[in-house]
């Protein structure tokens, strides 16, 4: 049965086109259960159509999504998601006690008193109208209605993007509280890494709607090095192009610095470094031509030999 | 069909915290309606309401005229006449007027109100991808959200029509001096009031899919609306048959006072139309001679008989109906098959 599968979510060659081109391309690479994952990429880079195909919210053009095992274009998945999108919606001229009660009505699997507490530990009346309450307060009830549904998966588009810090911070525990307890998968998409680098331990990284980096943070770091030496000529020595993958480099005088993806030992005589999770994740997105990095743990293997790089 | 196993040991709804007063959470109210009706009619909570009352209140007076309208029809007798006729007019000629008046914009109310805010509402507020990311398929939320406001505005519409009718048409020679077509009445009795109720509804709720912001769907609504009027006030003269009475020429031809008269010919004896003023000529001797030259010998007139009305409502409203389910399957295939 599908609640055996270990994938939370299983893409192969998922692609979206709107009538401006492919907002989504090709995107094949698979999310253990009960991962914190981060779906990060600049603006455009198709985060939010991933997240609307796997929330049934648009049907995907191309290739297939499963979610626990569940073809997305199969209703029942519905039971097993809850998504919170980026502006919060929720109704306003709803009391917070019928915003409860609609979760209530619509979900089977309903948990009405994990919901009371999470709206109950902020201090919300629920006699409130949603319309009255404060950003962080909406934003709280509208967690209250994700985790209520009890759903294996959470999706939150951009979550944190219109809370002050303080609110923020409160979000972010009580995110990582309830999924820890409930083990819940989590995918959520932002644009800025550092906002969610302490939440996450995986990682996929959208740039043109295309996959450029998908795996476990504790796997993408450690397969990079900062490596700075002395250039040769104007450009990088051979011998660094030749043995390893470089995803970004520049040369400054004499000196260059590249950002590789080691295929060996690297030369002693030159300065190697550990570069941290931004450092690799911005080397991708300004490099679009330097190879896509999914780690084996992220690879969805199809038949179809030579996929993902 | 994935049934959570875990649903089983979860603490449900009756499990929640003893210090929540269950009206608090909302929990006992709402009584008869849950899952999704619950979530549409609390959405549109003080429109259905308020629609209701004003119907209650409008069928009841509606019913409680009629009454009277029959006390004064025995007294003065149901033809126009002078007495009848002012009695009436000084009686009930207000009444008739403002209910036709507001049973005549009903139908655009519904459509700029209901129709057009009932799709576009969500999407402008986002909230559809709230609503459409619960644990009901996209399927079931189009049919609940279209069902029961829709169902709503049959059943009061209707409750409407029928009151207003039952009031009407015992004094149906002297309201509207006896014009039921152009009057006001055929519009707002029968099944015309639900079937355009119905379809101003759709078509609002069409445009607000389609436009997807709520005050540009419903100016789009009211120009609709406004156009259509426009286009279909020329329709119900064409809805059946016309009728004929004749009468020798120099003298009145005569219909019934709760017929409509449509137009007016002269005719030859083997029945040749021609219009009313032909042979007018100066001279009653030369009128005469032209006519004896044509053959004229009658006057005719076309009419709608009473008994035609309800026959012409019905094709009306098939024609309305028959649009308003088009539109219908389009709006479900298109928030089922597209995003929104």
């Amino acid at each position: 049965m599908s609640d055996q599968s270990p994938w939370a979510i299983e893409a192969d060659g998922l692609g979206k086109k709107y009538r401006r081109g492919w907002a989504l391309q090709d995107c094949s690479f698979r999310l253990p259960a009960g991962r914190i994952c981060a779906l990060v990429g600049p603006n455009g880079a198709g985060k939010s159509t991933f997240l609307s195909t796997a929330t049934r919210l648009v049907q995907p053009s191309a290739g297939s999504l499963r979610l626990f095992g569940v073809p997305v274009s199969d209703p029942a998945v519905l039971q097993r998601i809850a998504f919170l999108a980026q502006d919060k919606p929720l109704y306003p001229r709803f009391t917070v006690a019928e915003t409860l009660r609609m979760g209530r009505e619509l979900n089977p699997g309903w948990d009405q008193a994990l919901a009371e507490r999470i709206v109950k530990s902020g201090n919300i009346p629920f006699t409130a109208k949603v319309g009255t309450l404060s950003g962080g307060q909406r934003t709280r009830v509208a967690f209250a209605l994700a985790f209520g549904k009890r759903p294996d998966l959470l999706m939150l588009d951009e979550p944190m993007a219109d809370l002050d810090p303080l609110a923020r911070h409160e979000m972010a525990g009580l995110l990582m509280a309830e999924a820890a307890e409930h083990g819940t998968t989590v995918l959520m998409s932002s644009h800025m890494l550092s906002e969610m680098e302490d939440m996450c331990d995986f990682l996929l990284v959208l740039s043109e709607g295309r996959l450029r980096m998908g795996g476990a943070t504790d796997e993408l770091v450690p397969a990079h090095s900062l490596v700075t030496g002395v250039a040769a000529g104007n450009g990088l020595p051979d011998e660094l192009s030749r043995h390893h993958t470089v995803v970004e480099s520049r040369v400054t005088g004499r000196q260059f610095t590249a950002l590789v993806r080691p295929g060996g030992p690297l030369s002693d005589s030159w300065d190697v470094q550990v570069p941290g999770l931004e450092e690799v994740l911005l080397a991708y997105l300004r490099s679009p031509q330097a190879p896509t990095l999914i780690t084996d743990e992220a690879r969805f293997d199809t038949p179809v030999a030579g996929r993902a790089a | 069909m994935t049934t959570d196993i875990r649903a089983e040991s979860r603490p449900r709804s009756e499990g929640h915290t003893p210090d929540m007063s269950d009206t608090a959470t909302g929990r006992t109210s709402g009584g008869l309606l849950h899952g999704l009706p619950w979530l549409v009619w609390r959405r549109h909570r003080a429109a259905l309401t308020g629609g209701i009352i004003v119907t209650v209140l409008a069928s009841a007076f509606f019913v409680y005229e009629h009454f009277a309208v029959v006390d004064l029809v025995q007294q003065y007798g149901s033809q126009p006449g002078e007495r009848a006729s002012t009695k009436f007019g000084n009686d009930f000629g207000r009444i008739f007027r403002v209910g036709a008046g507001l049973l005549t914009f009903l139908p655009a109310i519904i459509g700029l109100f209901l129709g057009a805010p009932l799709i576009a509402g969500e999407q402008e507020h986002g909230t559809i991808r709230l609503v459409t990311t619960q644990s009901v398929s996209r399927a079931r939320w189009i049919v609940t959200t279209l069902a029961l406001p829709l169902g709503v505005v049959t059943l009061c519409t209707t409750a409407l029509s029928l009151s207003y009718w039952w009031m009407w048409v015992p004094a149906r020679s002297l309201a509207f001096t006896g014009d039921w077509l152009n009057g006001g009445p055929f519009d707002i009795t029968g099944p015309m009031l639900p079937a355009k109720s119905l379809f101003f509804a759709v078509c609002g709720i069409a445009l607000g899919m389609l436009l997807k912001r709520l005050l540009t769907s419903m100016v789009a609504t009211v120009v609709f609306m406004a156009a259509f009027s426009i286009v279909w006030d020329r329709v119900p003269a064409h809805l059946a048959a016309l009728r004929h009475a004749f009468a020798p020429l120099e003298h009145e031809v005569l219909i019934a006072s709760d017929a409509i008269n449509m137009d007016s010919w002269v005719a030859t004896a083997d029945g040749t139309f021609y219009g009313i003023g032909t042979c007018l000529e100066s001279t009653e001797g030369a009128t005469d001679a032209c006519r004896a030259k044509m053959g004229i010998t009658q006057s005719v007139t076309d009419y709608f008989g009473f008994d035609q009305m309800v026959g012409m409502q019905w094709r009306g409203s098939a024609i309305l109906f028959a649009l308003t389910a088009l539109i219908l399957g389009f709006v479900a295939w298109r928030a089922h098959r597209r995003p929104l």
